[in-house]
């Protein structure tokens, strides 16, 4: 009997082949366009927080409490390297590092500018977040007196590689010293904060230019996937300040979270016309065929077996559409993770908001799976208003009701 | 046929109830999206102009590029005996900027130190209604500084600071400052670099007489800004080159673009979907009429006739939802306008991005609104015309046939 | 007034299903005459009624309508025709469902931009003859089938065209309608000197008309 019932709703649900063809690929190209969309703002803003988690703050870092407010050396975390020493054995912990930070003047030949001069061990910051692969020029064999410089820094500076470059700045001591350096790479991380002020050197040599203990730091970054170490820590080390990169970067935590509003919002919208569109579809197919309906109730069809028939007609139209959706945006996402966005010709206000010219996508199932229940759901609920008009009629009434 | 148009919009009215509100909605939609995104665009972009940059700024060949004392304008007095001469300018001033360090006794920071003309600064930029404390026309050593920067610092009124940078002829500058004004612009980079020392004061310590790092000029009237930069443009040597505040704020106008053009394609997505449905509608509508179409060319009816009535049908539905849509989403448009929506705290989220204000205007616009809806028209107007090749493919007596 | 000459039609023409629906048919009509095509069902009656008006089609010969060929005119000019010069009775009605029974008969005439006082003296003349005077206002979904028809007719002749087609007119009516109908299109051939040609099954039909042309599987017999 089921294999009667569905053998008629495929037969009926290709009937009107322009109406069908029209809902599949409707169904199909606002999906893919929808997904597109999303996987592109997901994959922007998940590329955004990877280059600042793996640049710069990690899942957690640890400031000496009034760091922040003051970014003065007076305010470093004087026992940061036991510590780190601490730490690096911690069982939730992937990877600690240092970081010594202090502000001044950075001066090429022909430019002024306010930097930061951070000291960081190159070797960890690899294992920490890859800091190789943000190297667009040069690379990290500093060598004496070499620096590494934030790309739009360099391009404020007008530094290329090998450019002398002089910083300047009040030691621990509050004298003024300045130190020469020579750029031996330039760096694009997309976090503002480091590629428009930032100028890298080895730590040990910050500390001896400065005239501090090598075991002090102004910040210690964590890379961590249990969620809960910030607050194991946040006790641990009461005197300093234990924070997330939400506290940290508010405008990042708050971007991923209206990016997520804007996609679920969207997708409602999407979905909600949708629904509208397979609702007008279904609607009319259904009264086209009332007479037909009437007969087969007349002939012993039930009413249960009118409704499962109409129902899979709507569901396999609907599912038609998602599996041609599916693979326009399997194809689009997959383009997209591959090669990306290429907005080369707005590269120069991109980067100053700290974005990459060439944006990529991000493809997750759950976009596929959010899908495919949204569209089963609209499809069988778009069917329930237009069986009611059946329900209500006896077999002859819907034999002689005009279409 | 009009008649006949407007008698089937009132028949069928399930069609013409879900153009007229899906037209409406989405057309609304979009006015007062795109009235939020220009807003908030212009907003950011007048604000940050208004603050320093100014409308026009004239430079000596190469400074831009290269930086540095040798590129200086070293003779003021000429470019001013052009703008004097030019009509359209509201205020002109000139001045100098320099890179230095300034120290307390605790601490130090790089600083950008002006030497500007405080009278003609309170015509040209917003520096004299950005004094928060102590005074704005100050004179002799007296600073006028950020209020970021005297936070870093530690600074009051009243309280000194040396600074160190280097004169004009390339000789070491050292002096005292005493703070006698703080200022507030709310551009965070700005207001965390910043100073500014009376002209006469600045020019007898850099030796900076009839010299400028610029002379920036404010227009009367913004929008004929283009045509006065090239009236200026036309009066200044080889030697000179004038900049308007598109090109001095060149990545941030990129940056807009780029977000305008991810808003559209967000706001595309929705017009797709919307656009399918119309179709899907209209589609399911006409093929249901086609019995009467073909009556209709079997009595003399012309298929070109028959294309008007379909036209005029989606015509008049489209054409009031969308007048009525321009009206509502201008209100709206206009009310925010004048009654911008704030969000307590966003500039202190956003100040890395230049974000200065909590406001969020929208910006009401004629003839964008009537570009908006006349866009969704266009849409709607689209969507008829596969039905309209549909119904053409049906002779008479085919169409009578029709089932 | 209407004349074929050897005209043919077929139906998927060059296909294995391939119908030769018309086979050489060679007939005159006379201006005012009233009559009848029949034959059983199938035979053609339609078709040739369809040539006739050039709502359709002819593989070969030739239909003059007063004189002037109209089979081997552009789609526009046989457009024209079925303005001006033609009227149709279906038998399903299809009467314009948004618009009342005024508007239905005065349709065409607007269609030709008649005068509006012409129009509206030119509908009431109708109603009265086929006495559907108390209808004017309504839909056609308020008609019953013989009313429904009537106003078809109704519309068919409010021009004044040269010759009314109607398919199988009585085929959705009753015998007391189709009486009824039959006699005031009489009346309306009478009057107005309109060439009615029926296509029909219906022996009332064919008994009512002037004359019948019988078909036999598209032959004239």
């Amino acid at each position: 009997m089921y294999k009667t019932i569905f053998s008629l709703a495929l037969k009926n649900a290709l009937l009107r082949k322009t109406r069908a063809l029209l809902l599949i690929f409707m169904i199909a190209s606002s999906m893919s366009f929808m997904l597109s969309l999303e996987g592109l703002y997901n994959g922007m803003t998940k590329n955004m927080i990877d280059m600042t988690l793996r640049s710069d703050t990690g899942e957690v870092s640890i400031y000496a409490k009034d760091y922040r407010l003051k970014q003065e050396i007076k305010y470093a975390i004087k026992e940061a390297q036991s510590i780190k020493d601490q730490l690096q054995h911690h069982p939730s912990i992937t990877s600690v590092i240092t970081r010594l930070k202090v502000s001044g003047l950075g001066a090429s030949a022909t430019k002024s500018y306010p930097v930061d001069l951070i000291g960081i061990n190159l070797i960890e910051e690899e294992s920490f977040g890859e800091f190789s692969a943000f190297v667009k020029e040069g690379n990290l064999d500093l060598g004496k007196n070499g620096c590494i410089v934030g790309k739009q820094l360099a391009k404020d500076l007008k530094l290329r590689l090998n450019a002398k470059l002089v910083f300047s700045t009040q030691d621990s001591s509050n004298t003024l010293q300045s130190k020469l350096l020579r750029v031996k790479a330039i760096v694009h991380t997309t976090n503002i904060n480091i590629d428009n002020k930032a100028i890298f050197i080895p730590k040990k040599v910050l500390s001896e230019f400065i005239g501090v203990d090598p075991a002090l730091a102004t910040q210690i970054a964590i890379r961590t996937q249990d969620k809960d170490l910030q607050e194991e820590l946040r006790l641990r080390y009461r005197k300093l300040e234990v924070l997330n990169l939400s506290e940290i970067n508010p405008m990042l935590a708050q971007m991923k979270e209206m990016m997520v509003v804007f996609n679920a919002i969207s997708f409602s919208i999407v979905m909600g016309v949708v629904f509208i569109g397979i609702l007008g579809v279904m609607y009319v197919s259904i009264l086209e065929r009332i007479r037909e309906f009437g007969i087969m109730l007349a002939v012993g069809y039930s009413y249960t077996n009118i409704q499962i028939q109409v129902i899979f007609e709507a569901v396999f139209l609907a599912l038609l559409g998602f599996l041609l959706g599916s693979i326009f945006s399997l194809a689009s996402l997959y383009y997209l993770s591959h090669y990306g966005l290429d907005l080369s010709e707005f590269s120069d206000g991109l980067q100053s908001f700290g974005m990459s010219s060439i944006i990529y996508g991000d493809i997750q199932p759950e976009y596929f799976l959010r899908t495919f229940y949204a569209i089963i759901f609209a499809s069988v609920l778009s069917v329930f208003l237009p069986l009611r008009t059946i329900k209500k009629l006896n077999p002859v009434d819907v034999i002689k009701a005009d279409s | 046929m009009f008649e006949l148009a407007i008698k089937n919009i009132l028949f069928y009215k399930g069609r013409s109830i879900t153009t007229f509100l899906l037209s409406y909605i989405s057309a609304t939609f979009f006015v007062i999206y795109v009235a939020f995104l220009d807003g908030s665009h212009i907003s950011m972009l007048q604000n940050s102009l208004k603050v320093y940059t100014g409308s026009i700024q004239i430079y000596q060949k190469d400074y831009r590029d290269e930086g540095g004392y040798d590129y200086l304008i070293y003779n003021n007095q000429k470019i001013f005996n052009i703008l004097d001469k030019t009509e359209g300018i509201e205020a002109y001033t000139s001045r100098v900027e320099t890179f230095g360090i300034v120290s307390t006794q605790e601490n130090s920071s790089a600083m950008m130190l002006s030497g500007v003309n405080f009278e003609k600064e309170a015509n040209i930029s917003e520096l004299k209604n950005a004094l928060i404390e102590g005074v704005y026309n100050s004179y002799d050593n007296c600073l006028y500084m950020g209020v970021d920067l005297a936070k870093k610092l530690d600074l009051s009124l009243n309280d000194e600071v040396s600074f160190v940078g280097s004169a004009i002829e390339s000789s070491f500058v050292a002096d005292i400052f005493k703070v006698c004004g703080i200022f507030r612009t709310g551009m965070y980079e700005f207001d965390a670099n910043s100073a500014f020392l009376n002209r006469n004061y600045f020019d007898t310590l850099f030796y900076a007489q009839n010299t400028s790092s610029y002379i920036v000029v404010k227009a009367k009237d913004l929008n004929k800004n283009d045509a006065l930069a090239s009236n200026i443009r036309s009066h200044l040597s080889e030697n000179e080159k004038l900049y308007t505040w598109q090109e001095l704020m060149s990545a941030m106008v990129e940056a807009m673009k780029v977000d305008s053009i991810f808003g559209y394609i967000s706001m595309a997505l929705l017009f797709f979907v919307i656009f399918f449905v119309i179709l899907i509608y209209g589609f399911i509508n006409i093929s249901a009429r086609i019995k009467e179409f073909g009556t209709l060319k079997s009595i003399g009816i012309s298929d070109r006739q028959i294309d008007t009535l379909l036209f005029l049908e989606i015509f008049i539905i489209s054409i009031f939802a969308l007048i009525l849509a321009g009206l509502s989403g201008g209100y709206v448009a206009y009310y925010y306008e004048l009654h911008p929506i704030v969000i307590e705290g966003m500039s202190e989220i956003y100040k890395d991005y230049g974000i200065i204000s909590d406001e969020i205007p929208t910006s009401f616009n004629l003839y964008t609104i009537f570009c908006n809806v006349g866009l969704i028209l266009f849409l709607n107007l689209l969507s008829i015309v596969y039905p309209i090749y549909y119904v053409r493919q049906y002779s008479p007596i085919e169409a009578m046939r029709h089932v | 007034m209407i004349q074929l000459k050897h005209v043919n039609k077929y139906f998927f023409k060059g296909q294995s299903r391939e119908v030769h629906a018309l086979r050489d048919i060679s007939l005159q009509i006379q201006q005012g005459e009233f009559v009848a095509l029949s034959g059983s069902s199938g035979c053609g009656k339609t078709t040739l009624l369809n040539a006739m008006g050039v709502l359709d089609n002819i593989d070969s010969g030739e239909i003059y309508l007063n004189n002037k060929e109209i089979s081997h005119l552009d789609a526009k000019e046989k457009t024209n025709i079925r303005l001006y010069e033609v009227g149709f009775v279906f038998q399903a009605y299809n009467l314009i469902p948004v618009l009342s029974v005024k508007e239905n008969i005065s349709f065409i005439m607007k269609m030709q931009n008649i005068d509006q006082q012409q129009i509206q003296n030119r509908v009431q003349e109708l109603a009265k003859i086929l006495q559907i005077e108390d209808k004017l206002e309504l839909l056609p979904s308020r008609l019953s089938g013989g009313q429904q028809q009537r106003v078809a007719v109704a519309r068919a002749v409010a021009t004044k065209p040269k010759i009314i087609l109607a398919d199988e007119p009585t085929a959705n009516l009753d015998s007391k309608n189709s009486k009824a109908l039959m006699d005031m299109m009489r009346e309306l051939n009478q009057k107005e000197n309109i060439t009615i040609v029926f296509a029909s099954h219906d022996e009332m039909v064919v008994n009512a008309v002037d004359k019948v042309i019988r078909l036999d599987d598209g032959k004239l017999v």
